[in-house]
Protein backbone atom coordinates (compact mmCIF):
# COMPACT_ATOMS: atom_id res chain seq x y z
CA UNK A 1 0.00 0.00 0.00
CA UNK A 2 2.78 2.38 1.00
CA UNK A 3 4.70 1.58 -2.16
CA UNK A 4 1.59 2.16 -4.29
CA UNK A 5 1.10 5.57 -2.70
CA UNK A 6 4.74 6.37 -3.23
CA UNK A 7 4.57 5.41 -6.88
CA UNK A 8 1.29 7.26 -7.49
CA UNK A 9 2.75 10.39 -5.88
CA UNK A 10 5.85 10.12 -8.04
CA UNK A 11 3.81 9.72 -11.23
CA UNK A 12 1.62 12.72 -10.35
CA UNK A 13 4.66 14.85 -9.53
CA UNK A 14 6.39 13.86 -12.76
CA UNK A 15 3.35 14.66 -14.88
CA UNK A 16 2.91 18.01 -13.08
CA UNK A 17 6.59 18.87 -13.64
CA UNK A 18 6.36 17.95 -17.33
CA UNK A 19 3.23 20.10 -17.71
CA UNK A 20 5.02 23.00 -15.98
CA UNK A 21 7.94 22.73 -18.42
CA UNK A 22 5.52 22.63 -21.36
CA UNK A 23 3.71 25.67 -20.00
CA UNK A 24 6.99 27.57 -19.56
CA UNK A 25 7.98 26.76 -23.15
CA UNK A 26 4.67 27.97 -24.57
CA UNK A 27 4.13 31.08 -22.44
CA UNK A 28 7.81 32.22 -22.27
CA UNK A 29 7.64 34.21 -19.00
CA UNK A 30 10.39 36.81 -18.53
CA UNK A 31 10.43 37.12 -14.74
CA UNK A 32 9.60 35.19 -11.59
CA UNK A 33 6.56 37.46 -11.16
CA UNK A 34 5.30 36.37 -14.56
CA UNK A 35 5.85 32.72 -13.66
CA UNK A 36 3.98 32.96 -10.35
CA UNK A 37 1.29 35.22 -11.82
CA UNK A 38 0.79 32.91 -14.77
CA UNK A 39 0.51 29.86 -12.53
CA UNK A 40 -1.92 31.69 -10.23
CA UNK A 41 -3.99 32.75 -13.25
CA UNK A 42 -4.12 29.12 -14.42
CA UNK A 43 -5.82 28.22 -11.16
CA UNK A 44 -7.94 31.39 -11.15
CA UNK A 45 -6.13 32.77 -8.12
CA UNK A 46 -4.47 35.81 -9.69
CA UNK A 47 -5.48 39.17 -8.22
CA UNK A 48 -4.50 42.72 -9.07
CA UNK A 49 -3.29 45.03 -6.31
CA UNK A 50 -6.27 47.44 -6.20
CA UNK A 51 -4.42 50.24 -4.37
CA UNK A 52 -1.59 50.36 -6.93
CA UNK A 53 -4.13 50.19 -9.75
CA UNK A 54 -6.05 53.20 -8.43
CA UNK A 55 -2.77 55.07 -7.93
CA UNK A 56 -1.89 54.36 -11.57
CA UNK A 57 -5.33 55.54 -12.68
CA UNK A 58 -4.89 58.81 -10.80
CA UNK A 59 -1.47 59.40 -12.38
CA UNK A 60 -2.87 58.49 -15.81
CA UNK A 61 -5.59 61.14 -15.49
CA UNK A 62 -2.92 63.66 -14.48
CA UNK A 63 -1.07 62.76 -17.70
CA UNK A 64 1.90 61.31 -15.82
CA UNK A 65 2.01 58.29 -18.06
CA UNK A 66 5.36 56.77 -17.11
CA UNK A 67 4.56 57.03 -13.41
CA UNK A 68 1.16 55.50 -14.08
CA UNK A 69 2.75 52.55 -15.84
CA UNK A 70 5.14 52.04 -12.92
CA UNK A 71 2.16 51.85 -10.56
CA UNK A 72 0.33 49.46 -12.89
CA UNK A 73 3.38 47.23 -13.19
CA UNK A 74 3.20 46.93 -9.41
CA UNK A 75 -0.52 46.24 -9.57
CA UNK A 76 -0.25 43.62 -12.32
CA UNK A 77 3.33 42.28 -12.21
CA UNK A 78 2.54 39.29 -14.40
CA UNK A 79 0.70 41.32 -17.06
CA UNK A 80 -2.30 39.03 -16.68
CA UNK A 81 -5.10 41.51 -16.00
CA UNK A 82 -6.93 42.63 -19.19
CA UNK A 83 -8.20 45.92 -17.72
CA UNK A 84 -4.78 46.99 -16.39
CA UNK A 85 -3.05 46.07 -19.63
CA UNK A 86 -5.71 48.00 -21.57
CA UNK A 87 -4.91 51.08 -19.51
CA UNK A 88 -1.18 50.52 -20.04
CA UNK A 89 -1.79 50.40 -23.80
CA UNK A 90 -3.95 53.51 -23.56
CA UNK A 91 -1.19 55.34 -21.69
CA UNK A 92 1.25 54.49 -24.50
CA UNK A 93 -1.30 55.81 -27.02
CA UNK A 94 -1.82 59.10 -25.20
CA UNK A 95 1.90 59.59 -24.54
CA UNK A 96 2.85 58.78 -28.13
CA UNK A 97 0.10 60.85 -29.73
CA UNK A 98 1.17 64.05 -31.47
CA UNK A 99 -0.70 66.62 -33.49
CA UNK A 100 1.78 66.36 -36.35
CA UNK A 101 3.34 62.94 -35.86
CA UNK A 102 3.11 59.96 -33.51
CA UNK A 103 5.86 58.13 -31.62
CA UNK A 104 6.13 54.75 -33.33
CA UNK A 105 8.11 53.14 -30.49
CA UNK A 106 5.45 54.06 -27.91
CA UNK A 107 2.69 52.91 -30.23
CA UNK A 108 4.48 49.57 -30.69
CA UNK A 109 4.74 49.20 -26.91
CA UNK A 110 1.03 50.00 -26.73
CA UNK A 111 0.26 47.22 -29.18
CA UNK A 112 2.33 44.80 -27.08
CA UNK A 113 0.37 45.72 -23.96
CA UNK A 114 -2.88 45.39 -25.88
CA UNK A 115 -1.85 41.93 -27.06
CA UNK A 116 -1.30 40.94 -23.42
CA UNK A 117 -4.75 42.31 -22.54
CA UNK A 118 -6.43 40.36 -25.33
CA UNK A 119 -4.51 37.19 -24.47
CA UNK A 120 -5.56 37.40 -20.83
CA UNK A 121 -9.21 38.27 -21.50
CA UNK A 122 -11.78 35.48 -21.72
CA UNK A 123 -12.68 35.14 -25.39
CA UNK A 124 -10.23 37.91 -26.27
CA UNK A 125 -12.83 40.65 -25.69
CA UNK A 126 -11.61 43.63 -23.68
CA UNK A 127 -14.12 46.35 -22.87
CA UNK A 128 -13.46 49.09 -20.31
CA UNK A 129 -16.41 51.33 -19.45
CA UNK A 130 -14.53 54.36 -18.17
CA UNK A 131 -16.36 57.65 -18.99
CA UNK A 132 -13.01 59.49 -18.98
CA UNK A 133 -11.86 57.49 -22.01
CA UNK A 134 -13.04 57.94 -25.57
CA UNK A 135 -11.94 54.46 -26.64
CA UNK A 136 -13.55 51.61 -24.75
CA UNK A 137 -12.58 48.41 -26.54
CA UNK A 138 -9.30 46.74 -27.43
CA UNK A 139 -10.33 46.55 -31.09
CA UNK A 140 -10.82 50.33 -31.34
CA UNK A 141 -7.59 51.05 -29.52
CA UNK A 142 -5.67 48.61 -31.72
CA UNK A 143 -7.08 50.28 -34.85
CA UNK A 144 -6.03 53.68 -33.50
CA UNK A 145 -2.51 52.50 -32.68
CA UNK A 146 -2.06 50.78 -36.04
CA UNK A 147 -3.38 53.79 -37.92
CA UNK A 148 -0.83 55.91 -36.07
CA UNK A 149 1.99 53.67 -37.24
CA UNK A 150 0.88 53.63 -40.87
CA UNK A 151 2.44 56.13 -43.26
CA UNK A 152 0.33 57.23 -46.24
CA UNK A 153 -0.69 60.32 -48.20
CA UNK A 154 -3.18 61.40 -45.53
CA UNK A 155 -0.18 62.21 -43.30
CA UNK A 156 0.46 65.20 -45.57
CA UNK A 157 -3.03 66.58 -45.04
CA UNK A 158 -2.59 69.94 -43.21
CA UNK A 159 -6.02 69.56 -41.61
CA UNK A 160 -4.71 66.73 -39.44
CA UNK A 161 -3.37 69.32 -37.00
CA UNK A 162 -6.98 69.94 -35.96
CA UNK A 163 -7.49 66.33 -34.90
CA UNK A 164 -7.84 65.68 -31.22
CA UNK A 165 -6.45 62.97 -29.00
CA UNK A 166 -8.94 60.40 -27.81
CA UNK B 1 16.35 -0.07 -8.08
CA UNK B 2 14.28 1.42 -5.27
CA UNK B 3 10.77 2.76 -5.96
CA UNK B 4 11.88 6.20 -4.75
CA UNK B 5 14.61 6.40 -7.36
CA UNK B 6 12.26 5.14 -10.09
CA UNK B 7 9.23 7.27 -9.16
CA UNK B 8 10.95 10.48 -8.05
CA UNK B 9 14.70 10.58 -8.56
CA UNK B 10 15.12 9.64 -12.20
CA UNK B 11 12.10 11.47 -13.73
CA UNK B 12 12.83 14.65 -11.81
CA UNK B 13 16.55 14.62 -12.68
CA UNK B 14 15.86 13.98 -16.36
CA UNK B 15 13.06 16.55 -16.61
CA UNK B 16 15.33 19.09 -14.92
CA UNK B 17 17.79 18.44 -17.73
CA UNK B 18 14.96 19.17 -20.21
CA UNK B 19 14.16 22.43 -18.40
CA UNK B 20 17.74 23.68 -18.00
CA UNK B 21 18.62 22.61 -21.54
CA UNK B 22 15.74 24.59 -22.97
CA UNK B 23 16.76 27.92 -21.46
CA UNK B 24 18.44 30.28 -23.95
CA UNK B 25 20.05 33.26 -22.25
CA UNK B 26 19.40 35.65 -25.10
CA UNK B 27 17.51 38.95 -24.82
CA UNK B 28 14.69 38.23 -24.06
CA UNK B 29 15.27 34.87 -22.36
CA UNK B 30 13.45 32.08 -24.18
CA UNK B 31 12.74 28.44 -23.44
CA UNK B 32 13.18 26.38 -26.59
CA UNK B 33 11.87 22.86 -27.19
CA UNK B 34 14.30 20.34 -28.72
CA UNK B 35 14.75 20.47 -32.50
CA UNK B 36 13.15 17.89 -34.78
CA UNK B 37 16.51 16.39 -35.75
CA UNK B 38 17.44 15.98 -32.09
CA UNK B 39 14.21 14.03 -31.54
CA UNK B 40 15.25 11.62 -34.29
CA UNK B 41 18.73 11.23 -32.82
CA UNK B 42 17.24 10.80 -29.32
CA UNK B 43 15.15 7.85 -30.43
CA UNK B 44 18.23 6.23 -31.99
CA UNK B 45 20.15 6.93 -28.78
CA UNK B 46 17.41 5.28 -26.72
CA UNK B 47 17.79 2.14 -28.81
CA UNK B 48 21.59 2.29 -28.39
CA UNK B 49 21.21 2.63 -24.62
CA UNK B 50 18.87 -0.36 -24.47
CA UNK B 51 21.22 -2.45 -26.61
CA UNK B 52 24.35 -1.65 -24.63
CA UNK B 53 22.68 -2.12 -21.25
CA UNK B 54 22.83 1.52 -20.15
CA UNK B 55 19.15 1.09 -19.43
CA UNK B 56 17.25 -2.16 -19.22
CA UNK B 57 13.69 -1.47 -20.41
CA UNK B 58 12.46 -4.77 -18.94
CA UNK B 59 13.31 -3.42 -15.46
CA UNK B 60 11.02 -0.48 -16.13
CA UNK B 61 8.22 -2.04 -18.17
CA UNK B 62 7.30 -5.67 -17.62
CA UNK B 63 4.15 -7.73 -17.28
CA UNK B 64 5.25 -8.97 -13.83
CA UNK B 65 5.26 -5.42 -12.47
CA UNK B 66 2.19 -3.62 -11.17
CA UNK B 67 0.37 -1.06 -13.36
CA UNK B 68 1.66 1.82 -11.23
CA UNK B 69 5.22 0.52 -11.43
CA UNK B 70 4.90 0.27 -15.20
CA UNK B 71 3.54 3.82 -15.31
CA UNK B 72 6.61 5.00 -13.36
CA UNK B 73 8.86 3.07 -15.74
CA UNK B 74 7.14 4.54 -18.77
CA UNK B 75 7.60 8.05 -17.36
CA UNK B 76 11.31 7.36 -16.79
CA UNK B 77 11.73 6.24 -20.41
CA UNK B 78 9.74 9.23 -21.67
CA UNK B 79 11.84 11.63 -19.56
CA UNK B 80 15.03 9.92 -20.77
CA UNK B 81 13.93 10.37 -24.39
CA UNK B 82 13.20 14.08 -23.85
CA UNK B 83 16.46 14.61 -21.94
CA UNK B 84 18.44 12.92 -24.74
CA UNK B 85 16.79 15.19 -27.30
CA UNK B 86 17.28 18.33 -25.24
CA UNK B 87 20.96 17.63 -24.55
CA UNK B 88 21.67 16.97 -28.23
CA UNK B 89 19.69 20.07 -29.19
CA UNK B 90 21.47 22.28 -26.64
CA UNK B 91 24.96 21.16 -27.59
CA UNK B 92 24.33 21.60 -31.31
CA UNK B 93 25.14 25.13 -32.55
CA UNK B 94 22.07 27.07 -33.64
CA UNK B 95 22.84 27.62 -37.31
CA UNK B 96 25.32 27.51 -40.15
CA UNK B 97 28.31 25.28 -40.79
CA UNK B 98 28.96 24.44 -37.10
CA UNK B 99 25.39 23.14 -36.72
CA UNK B 100 25.90 20.81 -39.67
CA UNK B 101 29.30 19.64 -38.41
CA UNK B 102 28.11 18.86 -34.87
CA UNK B 103 24.94 17.18 -36.15
CA UNK B 104 27.09 14.90 -38.32
CA UNK B 105 29.35 14.25 -35.30
CA UNK B 106 26.34 13.12 -33.24
CA UNK B 107 24.94 11.01 -36.05
CA UNK B 108 28.24 9.22 -36.74
CA UNK B 109 28.85 8.66 -33.03
CA UNK B 110 25.42 7.09 -32.61
CA UNK B 111 26.04 4.81 -35.58
CA UNK B 112 29.38 3.76 -34.07
CA UNK B 113 27.83 3.17 -30.66
CA UNK B 114 25.10 1.08 -32.24
CA UNK B 115 27.44 -0.97 -34.38
CA UNK B 116 30.15 -1.51 -31.76
CA UNK B 117 27.82 -3.27 -29.26
CA UNK B 118 29.72 -1.84 -26.30
CA UNK B 119 28.99 -2.68 -22.70
CA UNK B 120 27.37 -0.15 -20.36
CA UNK B 121 30.54 1.44 -19.00
CA UNK B 122 32.22 1.89 -22.37
CA UNK B 123 29.05 3.17 -24.00
CA UNK B 124 28.54 5.75 -21.26
CA UNK B 125 32.19 6.77 -21.40
CA UNK B 126 32.13 7.24 -25.17
CA UNK B 127 28.85 9.17 -25.07
CA UNK B 128 30.16 11.41 -22.29
CA UNK B 129 33.32 12.19 -24.28
CA UNK B 130 31.21 13.01 -27.36
CA UNK B 131 28.99 15.36 -25.37
CA UNK B 132 31.98 17.03 -23.75
CA UNK B 133 33.56 17.54 -27.17
CA UNK B 134 30.37 19.12 -28.50
CA UNK B 135 30.23 21.33 -25.40
CA UNK B 136 33.79 22.54 -25.99
CA UNK B 137 33.07 23.23 -29.66
CA UNK B 138 29.90 25.21 -28.98
CA UNK B 139 30.58 27.06 -25.75
CA UNK B 140 34.37 27.42 -25.75
CA UNK B 141 35.55 27.64 -29.36
CA UNK B 142 32.47 29.05 -31.12
CA UNK B 143 31.62 31.15 -28.04
CA UNK B 144 35.02 32.81 -28.30
CA UNK B 145 34.59 33.39 -32.03
CA UNK B 146 31.06 34.75 -31.77
CA UNK B 147 31.63 36.85 -28.64
CA UNK B 148 32.53 40.54 -28.59
CA UNK B 149 36.06 41.09 -29.90
CA UNK B 150 37.61 43.45 -27.37
CA UNK B 151 41.21 43.07 -28.51
CA UNK B 152 42.81 43.61 -31.93
CA UNK B 153 43.90 39.96 -32.20
CA UNK B 154 40.38 38.75 -31.47
CA UNK B 155 38.93 41.17 -34.01
CA UNK B 156 41.42 40.03 -36.63
CA UNK B 157 40.65 36.35 -35.89
CA UNK B 158 36.91 36.96 -36.15
CA UNK B 159 37.31 38.79 -39.44
CA UNK B 160 39.53 36.01 -40.79
CA UNK B 161 37.14 33.20 -39.79
CA UNK B 162 34.12 35.16 -41.00
CA UNK B 163 35.78 35.75 -44.35
CA UNK B 164 36.95 32.15 -44.77
CA UNK B 165 33.51 30.71 -43.97
CA UNK B 166 31.46 33.35 -45.83
CA UNK B 167 29.80 34.38 -42.57
CA UNK B 168 28.43 30.91 -41.84
CA UNK B 169 30.07 30.89 -38.39
CA UNK B 170 28.10 33.87 -37.12
CA UNK B 171 25.96 32.71 -34.21
CA UNK B 172 23.31 34.27 -31.97
CA UNK B 173 25.00 35.76 -28.93
CA UNK B 174 24.10 34.36 -25.51
CA UNK B 175 25.15 35.69 -22.11
CA UNK B 176 28.36 34.20 -20.60
CA UNK B 177 26.28 32.32 -18.00
CA UNK B 178 24.84 30.17 -20.81
CA UNK B 179 27.97 28.01 -20.84
CA UNK B 180 27.77 27.38 -17.09
CA UNK B 181 24.09 26.52 -17.40
CA UNK B 182 24.81 24.08 -20.23
CA UNK B 183 27.60 22.52 -18.16
CA UNK B 184 25.20 22.06 -15.23
CA UNK B 185 22.73 20.45 -17.63
CA UNK B 186 25.41 18.10 -18.92
CA UNK B 187 26.48 17.09 -15.40
CA UNK B 188 22.89 16.47 -14.30
CA UNK B 189 22.22 14.43 -17.43
CA UNK B 190 25.26 12.21 -16.89
CA UNK B 191 24.26 11.63 -13.25
CA UNK B 192 20.81 10.64 -14.52
CA UNK B 193 22.33 8.17 -16.98
CA UNK B 194 24.46 6.54 -14.28
CA UNK B 195 21.37 6.12 -12.06
CA UNK B 196 19.36 4.33 -14.78
CA UNK B 197 18.55 0.65 -14.12
CA UNK B 198 21.26 -1.25 -15.95
CA UNK B 199 20.92 -4.61 -17.65
CA UNK B 200 21.96 -7.45 -15.37
CA UNK B 201 25.26 -8.97 -16.36
CA UNK B 202 25.04 -12.55 -17.54
CA UNK B 203 27.01 -14.92 -15.34
CA UNK B 204 29.75 -16.90 -16.99
CA UNK B 205 29.17 -20.60 -16.42
CA UNK B 206 32.22 -22.83 -16.26
CA UNK B 207 31.53 -26.52 -16.31
CA UNK B 208 34.09 -28.73 -14.62
CA UNK B 209 34.73 -31.95 -16.38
Amino acid sequence: MTESLLRAGGAALTVAYAVLIGWLATSQPQSIAEVTGGLAATFGAYEVDAISFQEGLRLFREEQFEAARTAWSRADPAGRDPRTQFYVAYSFYRQGWGRVSHDDALYAAGLDALARAVAAAPGGHVTVSDPNLQIHTADELEAELRAGQTQDWSDLNPLRVFRSRK
Amino acid sequence: MTPVREAYGLPLILLTVVLIGGIRLTTPVVIDPPTLFSLVLASVLLAVFARSGVVDPSRLLHQDRSALANLNGMLVLFALFLANAQVISRLTPDAGLPALAVSVLFFVTLLQLGAARLDRTRCLRMWAVTLLSAFVVKFVILGALAGPADRPVARALQALVDGLTFGSLSLPLERPAAGYLAFAMLGTYLIGLVLLPAAHRRALLVRRS
